[in-house]
């Protein structure tokens, strides 16, 4: 199988001839492959080589690009004010929407600025060199999630009691521009839409208001990516089963769940959501970024690795993940002792 | 109005009637460290609690903190007056690079709840911006939050900064992927994984 067959054999619930293997692997291999972070992660041709780099020497079986476009391009283009550091994440510096009015010019922007073409140009230069073989995954972010980095985080989580309109109408605004950035996302090549819904996870905010707030845009921008052609794969951090958030996205066209957590203790376990969600969608697991794949020593990764694969145990649309961004100071010995174990890993 | 009425009312969000029940305290003579310490700063206790447990959520945390704010506002004047007055300065702020600010906040809140003045940088504050806060305000502790494991190197270098500053302030650091073996390797003066327990430190290192 290649990587694309693999990939959607578990997408789909069917058999595989290993376990897919495809981490959020962008950060590190932007500072192990590219010229600068800020290029690798910004810059079409900068951007494609390390990518090519890094399948080269990891055999990822997807291509995973995007944290500089949810953290920079997405916000810039909507009026944000932001910086692109040479070796840190981009940084808003200024919010964009303090009222109503702002929401009407946020609603005519034209998000295809030239930071924005040159990303889907490199997106496209990938899909050129891949030939299929490969399939693409972007990172992208949802209505609500935007909106808090449009008008502020608290703004927005006192919005929820004091101005729930503006919370609405914001989203109202954003959902056709979020879907315009997946449409040409998709024309450019992108195979696999990476939903973070961040902001919107039950550690931040009550089923509830979830409920009230954010399931229909949600289900609106997934349905029409979904309808574009592409398979749409929500992470959001939290236990989203007792919060009920699985159920809710399973009435969208998703493809995939990818549970995030960022400590062990806050671990959603594997096993209980595949119970939940059945032959229903694939799973991608959860590993912790910043566990021993960040500070522990190779063995350890391994063990951990090896941990996560036989806990699986063969369960029908696994795929092998972390639980959300690798740091760019994963070092390049862990991250490789953790690729070898799930390279090399067969169920009993 | 009870005591009890005005922490409940804190609990539901009720400005208004945290306003109207701290000043009826006060014109029944009830004393204003009860009002401040039973009703007010305990109320908020219980809404980091339930924080922490997943009970309550961050809209919900903003709300029980303006409800409170609502009381304190009445209450301000006599405290100049009454020996309750503030327990001393924190300065609190994001580190250089990091855009996180949702768990900084809500500590922030808690300790301007427990009564501390505090004075709060935002996001992304470098070394040198500390530093000067910490001399301006006379502060007794330094909070540093970071949710990046790429910005828990300004972290660290934010701590040297302020020891070489020489400057007699405490500091204590946290954030999800800050531990608290990383607190000890850098020489941080405490650290802690919740805004309830952050405020108990910030009253021990305040006392000593
Ligand atoms: C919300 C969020 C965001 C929001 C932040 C909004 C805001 N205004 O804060 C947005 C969407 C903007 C965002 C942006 C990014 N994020 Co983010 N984000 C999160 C998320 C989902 C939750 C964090 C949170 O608020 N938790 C809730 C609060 C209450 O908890 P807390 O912060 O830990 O605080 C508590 C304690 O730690 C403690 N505490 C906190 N500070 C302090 C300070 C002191 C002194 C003390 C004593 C205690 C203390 O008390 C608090 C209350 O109990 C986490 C994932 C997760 N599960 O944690 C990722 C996460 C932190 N983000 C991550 C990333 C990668 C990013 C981006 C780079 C993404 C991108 N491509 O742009 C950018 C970075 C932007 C920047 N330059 O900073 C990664 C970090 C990975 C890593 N290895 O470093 C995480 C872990 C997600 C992941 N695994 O992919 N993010």
């Amino acid at each position: 199988m290649n990587a694309t067959e693999r990939m959607n054999a578990a997408i789909n619930l069917k058999p595989v001839d290993r376990v897919p293997n495809a981490p959020f692997y962008e950060a590190p291999i932007c500072t192990y492959f590219g010229s600068t972070f800020r290029a690798a992660l910004l810059e079409d041709q900068a951007m494609a080589d390390a990518h090519l780099a890094a399948l080269d020497e990891f055999r990822f079986d997807w291509v995973m690009v995007g944290m500089g476009l949810i953290g920079g391009i997405i916000p810039e283009a909507l009026d944000c004010e932001v910086s692109f550091p040479e070796d840190v994440f981009p940084v808003i510096e200024k919010t964009t929407v303090e009222s109503m009015k702002d929401v009407e010019r946020i609603a005519k922007a034209d998000v295809h600025t030239d930071r924005m073409e040159r990303f889907l140009k490199g997106v496209s230069i990938l899909k050129k060199e891949l030939k299929g073989e490969v399939p693409i995954a972007c990172e992208y972010i949802s209505p609500f999630t935007i909106a808090t980095r449009l008008r502020g985080t608290n703004e927005i989580m006192a919005d929820m009691y004091d101005n729930p309109e503006l919370v609405h109408t914001l989203q109202d605004a954003l959902v056709p521009l979020d879907i315009e950035i997946g449409r040409a996302l998709i024309e450019a090549g992108v195979d696999y839409i990476f939903y973070g819904a961040d902001m919107e996870c039950p550690l931040l905010i009550s089923p509830n208001h979830y409920r009230e707030l954010v399931h229909e845009p949600t289900a609106k921008v997934v349905n029409e990516l979904s309808r574009l052609g592409a398979r749409v794969l929500p992470h959001m951090c939290g236990d989203i089963i007792k919060a009920g958030i699985v159920d809710m996205l399973l009435e969208t066209d998703i493809s995939g769940i990818m549970p995030g957590n960022l400590t062990q203790a806050s671990v959603l376990d594997l096993r209980e959501l595949k119970e939940k969600v059945g032959d229903r969608t694939c799973i991608f697991d959860n590993i912790n970024p910043n566990g021993p794949l960040l500070i522990g020593k190779p063995e350890e990764v391994a063990t951990e690795t090896r941990a996560h694969l036989e806990k699986a145990g063969g369960m029908s649309g696994y795929i092998f993940s972390t639980s959300g961004t690798t740091s760019p100071n994963t070092p390049r010995e862990n991250f490789e002792a953790m690729n070898r174990e799930v390279l090399n890993f067969q169920w009993a | 109005m009870a005591i009890e009425d005005i922490f409940e009312a804190v609990l539901t969000f009720n400005k208004v009637a945290v306003a109207e029940g701290v000043k009826a305290e006060l014109d029944a003579g009830t004393e204003i460290d009860s009002i401040l310490n039973e009703a007010l700063i305990g109320a908020l206790d219980v809404v980091g609690k339930k924080f922490s447990e997943g009970e309550m959520f961050v809209p919900e945390m903003l709300q029980a903190a303006k409800a409170m704010k609502a009381g304190l506002e009445v209450l301000k004047p006599y405290l100049r007056s009454e020996s309750v007055a503030s327990k001393g300065t924190v300065i609190i702020g994001t580190v250089k690079g990091d855009q996180h600010d949702i768990g900084k906040n809500l500590v922030a809140m808690m300790i301007e709840g427990a009564g501390f003045e505090v004075v709060d940088m935002g996001v992304n504050v470098d070394a040198d911006r500390f530093v000067k806060a910490v001399s301006e305000h006379n502060a007794g502790v330094l909070c540093l939050s970071a949710l990046l494991t790429t910005t828990m190197p300004a972290m660290e270098n934010a701590v040297a900064v302020i020891k070489k500053s020489g400057l007699a302030v405490k500091t204590i650091i946290g954030g999800a992927p800050v531990t608290v073996t990383f607190a000890d390797q850098v020489g941080a003066d405490g650290y802690s994984d919740d805004a309830p327990s952050a405020v108990e430190l910030v009253r021990k290192l305040m006392a000593t």
